[in-house]
């Protein structure tokens, strides 16, 4: 993986697209924007990684609990109750939307062909970089004091947003200090003709403030009243994932894998179709899982359509991007970033695959509750969305480092640990899904009976599990070296 | 697309859609419905939680209960399972969650739902039990113990009459027994008061029999 790779192929695909000549991003000019962002990318990078390490630790205490219930038990703020929410919300907040904002910020920039921060060393810029740098501070706080506030028993009971109000706020307000700028950078860029990646850079950096805005207002901050919220509360989930992360993860897919391979979207035309399809169907697609219950029988009818319909952004995306490396150039798999960017496109094309299936009414109700809607989750969160940026981070580092930073045999450990762990826990949750989720539709088995069913395919989680906390371990040493070596030796 | 306005513009009203639908609709609409009068008690229905039980939901919500627990019983157009494992005797509609703070509707259910819990148990101490040693009550139970939620004191004179009579095995050693914190009795108290045995004008059929008999 050559250093210089981003600006030196930085025309491909616009000239995919009309034919416009856009000027090559010079060596000189991306040291430029990379200068104008590095430490903040850095920051949340770094953040967004030790969170994840965390994440993984809990998350691997979970499914021994889920063995041995009585495990590390008594204590009340280490209770699976407490200890799933932080896990789950570590996840979502601390690492996969740090990264997406660390790697979101860099590819605006980038993509842009303008530095982030303009004029660096005018008070302004000076002024922006400050701000940049407390939201970070800021973003990172709140995480922290919002996990230590489920620890200490004050969680909103909220699914999703069990952080408490204070936090919820102190998040929106650092988002908004980094994304404004992000959104306002696309119409400062260099190129004529928007890339797709731009489009959902810009949607997915409007979406956040919108999505968690309004839920944080009318679930937390000013409760509706209840008969309400389950709705909401599935328009959040859904939206969190479909229309904030999942954007910036295929912006990054979008930015790089034409890039990598040298070569042009294939059937590019259809991009637009499947950017407006995902916005679009991204919003009604998670309240489907409310179906039978306290929700008017609609707005389930809709969510079972969009969430069958969903398939047509997944295999478009999956066109465009699927057929530049198999159809173009399938012998350009070999680096490590590609390889995770196009497991990343793997799983979104599976999850699409499994949403549909589990959208289907019959099945839906019967699996919901059970650990395919958990697997269903996971391929989102840590397939779709965290794969592509692992990629981008194994991108981004040694060009905003300048330098080969990454050591490959650690690169190469953390793929092989993630694929691992990550294909045996999406099988693991969908076999033992799939079992209960029969059980529980027949009222005879009892409960007691159908936790017995689930019990193997427990012990082949917490095996994933174990290989997902390693294969974090090895990603956080590999970052933790390659900044260490900058910040002893730095070479700007 | 290639102006930031044109482009903002069209994902702002995109984000509308599902928006309206299922944020600004269910707001003005499920969010405004009130209470109906209850013909039998002078009372409203549902009726209202007492003070105890208001208190129990924070300890719901800070234990992470919905981690596992469901509390809707699923249309029997959709599924006949929730009502056949006798979880109530009707499915639940969104009135039913008018008392709550938040809708604990669930997203697992590696434990029973609950929304009628409060139908099935009826005396505190079976509570009081589950929570503290669950496996003394359902042997192979993954629920872990709420211990935290009691408190292990030495007997002083005459043993407390709120002790709890857990079973060999369980039980602490001679001369200690085990009490409900107020966090524990609040606890008890909402799940006491879960029960949706009365109808409603869009939920009227209440079986009367036994939800078993349908199999």
């Amino acid at each position: 993986m050559s250093a210089t790779l981003f600006p030196t192929h930085h025309s491909q695909e616009c000239h995919a697209t009309d034919g416009t000549p856009v000027s090559n991003l010079s060596q000189q000019e991306s040291v430029v924007i990379d200068d104008s962002v590095r430490l903040p990318v850095l920051a949340l990078f770094g953040n967004a990684i030790h969170w994840l390490v965390i994440a993984a630790a809990i998350s691997l205490l979970l499914s021994i609990k889920l063995i041995y219930p009585g495990f590390l038990g008594g204590i009340s703020f280490l209770s699976y109750g407490r200890l799933a929410p932080i896990a789950r919300d570590l996840f979502l907040y601390g690492w996969a939307s740090q990264a997406a904002l660390a790697g979101g910020v860099w590819l605006t920039a980038r993509l842009a062909g303008r530095p982030f921060v303009s004029s660096i060393n005018s008070v302004g810029g000076v002024l922006h970089k400050t701000l940049l740098m407390g939201a970070v501070v800021l973003w990172n706080l709140a995480v922290l004091l919002g996990t230590l506030a489920i620890l200490a028993g004050y969680s909103t009971g909220v699914p999703w947003l069990e952080y408490p109000g204070w936090a919820s706020a102190a998040l929106l307000l650092a988002f908004l200090l980094i994304g404004i700028s992000a959104v306002l950078l696309f119409d400062r860029r260099i190129n004529e003709q928007p890339e797709v990646s731009q489009w959902y850079l810009v949607a997915g950096f409007c979406s956040f403030p919108w999505i968690y805005g309004t839920a944080n207002l009318l679930l937390v901050w000013k409760p509706v009243q209840a008969s309400a919220q389950g709705p909401i509360q599935a328009w959040f989930s859904g939206s969190f994932l479909a229309l904030w992360l999942l954007p910036v993860a295929i912006a990054a897919l979008y930015a790089l894998i034409p890039r990598i391979c040298e070569a042009h979207l294939y059937r590019r035309s259809l991009a637009p179709l499947g950017f407006w399809a995902l916005l679009f169907l991204g919003g009604w697609s998670g309240v489907q899982r409310l179906i039978g219950g306290p929700v008017p029988a609609w707005m389930t009818a809709a969510g079972v359509v969009s969430g069958i319909l969903f398939l047509i952004p997944v295999i478009i995306i999956s066109i465009n991007l699927l057929g530049i490396v198999f159809l173009q150039n399938p012998d350009k798999v070999r680096g490590v970033t590609l390889r995770f960017l196009l497991l990343g496109l793997f799983a979104f094309l599976v999850a699409g695959v499994l949403g549909a299936f589990i959208s289907l009414p019959a099945i839906s109700a019967a699996l919901h509750f059970t650990q395919v809607a958990e697997a269903q989750t996971q391929l989102w969160i840590l397939g779709a969305i965290s794969l592509p940026l692992f990629g981008l981070l194994y991108e981004a580092l040694p060009q905003l480092l300048k330098r080969d930073c990454w050591c490959s045999t650690l690169s190469e450990r953390h793929y092989w640990l993630t694929v691992t762990g990550f294909w045996l826990l999406i099988g693991a949750l969908v076999m033992g899904g799939l079992i209960t989720g029969l059980a529980l539709s027949d009222a005879t088995v009892s409960m007691v009976n159908i936790s017995s069913y689930g019990y193997p395919f427990n012990v082949l989680e917490g095996v994933a599990q174990a290989f997902l906390l390693i294969a974090a371990l090895t990603l956080g040493f590999n970052t933790t070296r390659a900044l260490a070596w900058d910040y002893l030796f730095p070479k700007r | 697309m290639h102006r930031l306005p044109t482009l903002l513009s069209g994902i702002f009203l995109v984000f509308l859609t599902s928006w309206a639908g299922l944020v600004a609709y269910p707001a003005l609409q499920l969010g405004r419905l009130t209470s109906v009068p209850d013909a039998d008690s002078g009372g409203s229905l549902p009726p209202l939680y007492n003070g105890a039980a208001i208190a129990g939901q924070r300890v719901y919500a800070s234990e992470g209960c919905i981690e596992c627990h469901s509390q809707q019983v699923r249309q029997t157009s959709v599924t006949h399972a929730d009502i056949d494992r006798g979880w109530g005797l009707r499915p639940s509609v969104a009135r039913d969650y008018l008392r709550d703070s938040v809708a604990y509707l669930g997203m697992s259910r590696l434990g029973p739902d609950l929304a009628n819990v409060g139908q099935r148990l009826t005396n505190s101490t079976d509570y009081y039990t589950h929570l503290y040693a669950p496996e003394s009550v359902s042997e192979g139970s993954v629920m872990p113990s709420y211990g935290d939620l009691f408190k292990v004191i030495k007997i002083e004179g005459q043993r407390s009459g709120d002790a709890l009579d857990l079973p060999e095995g369980f039980a602490p050693k001679a001369g200690v027994e085990v009490v409900p914190t107020t966090d524990a009795r609040n606890l008890v108290a909402y799940l006491l008061s879960l029960r949706h045995d009365y109808a409603l004008p869009e939920a009227d059929s209440v079986k009367n029999a036994p939800a078993t008999s349908s199999k």
